[in-house]
C-alpha cells in the first residue's frame, strides 16, 4: 500500500494505492491521526488506485469520517470501483460518504 | 524461510454428486505476512471458475463473483491470525474446492475456537468502525458454517451466478 497527501487551501486529498488491510492500516494511521489534529475540513479520500480493502481499512476511512465530523469537517470517497466499491455497498457506506 | 510454506502436492481431483470437482490446497504459517500470497491464490482460483464452466456460454462476469470471495476469504484469514491463534502463533490450511456450480474455501486452523453464532450483526446505522468480519462474511458467501475441533474448520460456499 503506498498514500499521498496534497493539502490545497482547506481541501486535502489523501490518496491510497494498493492494498488496505488488516496489515497495511497501521501505516496509514498516523496520517489519518494528522489529517484529525489539524482539523481538515475538507477532505477527498482518493481510492481510484486501491485494488483491496478490507474491514480494517473501512474501519480506518469511518474513523476519519466521524472525528472530522465532530469538528465541522467532511470526507468525500474518489474513484471507488471493484472490491472496494463491494465493501462500500455492503456496508451502505455508499449512502454515507459524498462520493466525489 | 524453508519449511515456512508448503504448498501441497498435486490438486487432487475427487468425484461429487455435484460431478468432478478439483481441490486445491495451501499452507502457509499464521501469519498476516502470508496474506497476499493466500489471496493470490483464492484470487486464481475465482479465475478458474470461468474456465471450469464450458458447458453452454460462459456468463459475462462483472468481477462481483471474485469480489465477494475475496472480500470473504480476507475477514476469515484475519480471524484466525488474530484471534484464533494470536501472538502464539501456528498454522492454517486453506482448501478451495472448485465445483462445476459452487466454490468452497475450507480454513482450518488448530486454535482456539470461537461460537460463530454468538457474533451480534453488526448496526450499520452507528457507521461501526470493527466487528464487521463475520458481517462481510456471511454477506458475501452463500454458506457458512464454522465446525469447532482439531482443527476448526471454517467453511465458506458460493454459487456460481449468484451475485
Amino acid at each position: 500500500m503506498n498514500f499521498s497527501r496534497i493539502d490545497s487551501g482547506e481541501e486535502t486529498i489523501i490518496r491510497i494505492e494498493g492494498v488496505l488491510d488488516a496489515v497495511t492500516t497501521p501505516d496509514i494511521r498516523p496520517e489519518i491521526d494528522s489529517l484529525v489534529a489539524q482539523k481538515r475540513r475538507d477532505i477527498i479520500v482518493d481510492v481510484s488506485s486501491l485494488r483491496l480493502i478490507d474491514s480494517s481499512g473501512v474501519g480506518v476511512i469511518v474513523s476519519l469520517f466521524k472525528r472530522s465530523k465532530a469538528y465541522g469537517g467532511s470526507v468525500r470517497v474518489s474513484g471507488l470501483k471493484d472490491q472496494p466499491l463491494t465493501i462500500f455497498r455492503l456496508l451502505r457506506l455508499d449512502k454515507v460518504f459524498k462520493l466525489a | 524461510m524453508l519449511g515456512a510454506l508448503a504448498i501441497l502436492p498435486n490438486p487432487q481431483v475427487q468425484y461429487s454428486a455435484r460431478g468432478t470437482t478439483h481441490v486445491i490446497r495451501l499452507e502457509v504459517p499464521s501469519l498476516f505476512e502470508y496474506r497476499d500470497l493466500a489471496m493470490r491464490m483464492v484470487a486464481s482460483a475465482c479465475r478458474l471458475v470461468d474456465v471450469r464452466k464450458t458447458d453452454g456460454p460462459r456468463p459475462k462476469r462483472d468481477g462481483q463473483f471474485t469480489a465477494q470471495v475475496m472480500s470473504a476469504f480476507g475477514e476469515a484469514f484475519n480471524n484466525v491470525v488474530l484471534h484464533s491463534y494470536g501472538a502464539e502463533g501456528g498454522h492454517l490450511q486453506i482448501e478451495v474446492e472448485l465445483a462445476k456450480d459452487a466454490l468452497t474455501i475450507r480454513i482450518m486452523d488448530f486454535g482456539k475456537t470461537f461460537d460463530i453464532h454468538s457474533v451480534p450483526t453488526p448496526n450499520l446505522d452507528d457507521l461501526p468502525e470493527s466487528g464487521l468480519g463475520i458481517f462481510i462474511i456471511r454477506s458475501c458467501m452463500d454458506i457458512v458454517t464454522y465446525s469447532p475441533g482439531t482443527p476448526n474448520v471454517m467453511s465458506m460456499t458460493k454459487y456460481i451466478g449468484n451475485q
